[in-house]
């Protein structure tokens, strides 16, 4: 589509109109943290956001999602697409969002998903504030973000938003945007070039290597028994991440016993009973007993499994595990460091 | 459907459980009437019945040997048991005598010598008797019950979760407390509550108890290094809820 430009002094007016004539997600604070969530002031949108404690993802794939509403024999589907912009989404979630859509559309598209995210619109934005424990600067330099339909980045005296589809375009009538000049155009890329560089945290190795690494390190179970000694099993790494997407489907009864849901709930494979079946008559299984195995599990999901399917690590940097693990254990860079150390 | 009969039961406990039963408020609890029949609940009913049944929810712990009988003639007439709350499930708060000899001094005073204060060691009534279902939490969380008793109503199999309260706090997107330079014992505790104290800012205490397989040597290094517990303070943390469910109690 198109590149524009428009000023800070006419940038509020815009964002006003925005979420008066649309429903708006965006970065907000939350006790000195930061989430998605409706935007109905434009003060409360925060793009000076660093990271949020969930991804974005959860717009069209909510923690908890009623699949199917029953009221005796009577079932219903419950999808229900909103139209919504989600604002401000880092690149880096942005390519989360690339995966989960190739993953929910694949092998019998889940429409619950891919609803609600045709129904979106996507501003992506330029990072402004760095978050302590992100590496999107050095992992899966290869995946370009592709699944936004704009791109806001904050340059000098304004910001520079660039068009990529008829949705994002869509959005320009509600501010006085004007062309974008060569100059500005030139500062946005530089802005978003210099911000890669301000990661805390660097992965050393490529994609290739690492997926060829970890998956050699299968057997070495002392090394991933060491790796999760402190493993609380408690999914946070899971649940915070923006390309996880298992869920767990659950039937609720109302209190009248003829109505109910089905509800599917984000699941998290580093729990202990993620992997028990059922082996009928009372009897279980479990497949990934221990926590080395889940701690393994995860790792290997996210540096080389998904690679082929997906161009590339099924992981885009942001640093929310590693800040989420309580026993701080999670921290893609630092396994991958050791694993890798321990390969060589 | 035949209405399935359920029974409450008390041993030692405070008996807010059932109270927190009768919270539901009268739309919700006598619309469960129309589906379940109640044929002994001392807390809201002066019945009592030596019928069989067919949903005991024992609250309380096994803290005599007088109690044996009663606990083992209960499971004798009813198809399935519940242990109803934390002191029922795993001995809960009362459970934190085990580790003391002062308590009675400490609690009654001058009474301390009154014979009915005379006890044994608080246990969960499973040492007793075969618990099919536990329903966890100080009190019991009401509307997991309703979810418990409807699948029975419906002759499902009740998912009881025995992953950690992080998962809660994580779906709903509450900020971590050590994140704001607290301490939370979330992550060995169960969850099913739907971690509503953190969500208030208020650490977990662990009140349902810890998961199947808690990672006791890993909370007690993060209270230390993260929350800055003496190390003795954090082995001791978890102990209000989870007496008997750690290394002191094998």
């Amino acid at each position: 589509m198109s590149d524009y430009f428009i000023n800070e002094k006419d940038f509020g007016d815009f964002l006003k109109r925005l979420v008066r004539a649309r429903n708006v997600l965006g970065p907000k604070a939350k006790r000195g943290h930061f989430v998605f969530g409706r935007i109905e002031n434009p003060e409360d949108l925060r793009l000076d956001y660093d990271v949020t404690i969930l991804p974005p993802k959860k717009a069209f794939f909510p923690t908890c999602q009623d699949l199917v509403r029953f009221d005796g024999d009577q079932v219903s589907g419950c999808i229900d697409p909103v139209d919504q912009v989600l604002f401000g989404v880092h690149f880096y979630d942005v390519k989360a969002i690339d995966m989960t859509d190739l993953l929910f559309a694949e092998r019998g598209e889940d429409r619950n998903y891919t609803a609600n995210r045709q129904a979106a619109t996507i501003v992506a934005s330029s990072i402004q504030s760095v978050s302590p424990r992100a590496f999107w600067g050095s992992v899966g330099k290869e995946v370009e973000p592709k699944g936004h339909d704009a791109f806001l980045t904050k340059v000098a005296r304004g910001y520079v938003y660039q068009s990529r589809t008829p949705k994002g375009s869509a959005l320009l009538e509600l501010g006085k945007f004007r062309k974008a000049e060569a100059t500005e155009l030139e500062a946005a890329r530089k802005a978003d070039e210099a911000v890669k560089k301000k990661c805390p945290e660097t992965l050393k190795y490529g994609a290739a290597e690492v997926a060829k690494k970890v998956r050699a390190a299968f057997p070495d179970e002392k090394l991933w028994e060491r790796l999760s000694e402190r493993c609380f099993s408690c999914g946070s790494c899971n649940l915070v991440c923006p390309t996880c997407y298992c869920f767990d489907v659950q039937d609720h009864w109302n209190v009248d016993q003829r109505s109910g849901a089905r509800t599917r709930y984000w699941d998290a494979c580093l729990t202990s009973e993620f992997s028990k079946v059922s082996l009928g008559a009372g009897n279980s299984e479990n497949f990934r007993e221990s926590r080395g195995e889940r701690f393994r599990h995860r790792i290997l999901r996210k540096a080389s499994y998904l690679n082929e399917k997906l161009g590339g690590p099924a992981c885009v940097g942001c640093g929310r595990c590693a800040a989420a693990c309580t026993a701080d254990i999670a921290d893609p860079v630092k396994t991958i460091r050791e694993v890798m150390e321990a390969a060589s | 459907m035949a209405k399935a009969r359920i029974a409450f039961f008390d041993f030692a406990s405070c008996e807010g459980c059932q109270i927190e039963m009768t919270n539901f408020g009268d739309a919700a609890f006598l619309e469960l009437l129309n589906h379940v029949e109640i044929v002994e609940f001392r807390e809201a009913l002066s019945e009592k019945t030596t019928e069989p049944i067919d949903v005991a929810l024992i609250e309380g712990s096994f803290t005599r040997e007088a109690d044996r009988a009663r606990l083992e003639e209960i499971r004798r007439r009813a198809r399935v048991v519940i242990a109803y709350g934390q002191c029922a499930a795993t001995g809960g708060i009362n459970a934190l005598k085990n580790h003391q000899t002062d308590y009675k001094e400490a609690v009654y005073g001058q009474d301390a010598g009154m014979p009915h204060l005379d006890s044994d060691k608080a246990l969960p009534i499973s040492v007793v008797i075969k618990v099919d279902y536990n329903a966890f939490g100080c009190p019991i969380n009401k509307y997991e019950v309703l979810q418990l008793l409807s699948h029975l109503v419906h002759g499902k199999e009740p998912v009881i979760p025995s992953y950690p309260v992080c998962v809660d706090c994580k779906r709903r997107e509450t900020v971590c407390r050590y994140h704001e330079e607290d301490h939370c014992l979330g992550p060995v505790a169960r969850a099913g509550c739907g971690a509503p104290c953190p969500a208030s800012g208020v650490p977990c205490e662990a009140c349902r108890g810890l998961v199947d397989d808690a990672n006791l040597a890993s909370i007690e290094k993060v209270l230390v290094e993260r929350a800055g517990f003496s190390a003795s303070r954090a082995a001791a943390k978890r102990m209000l809820w989870t007496a008997n469910q750690g290394s002191e109690s094998k």
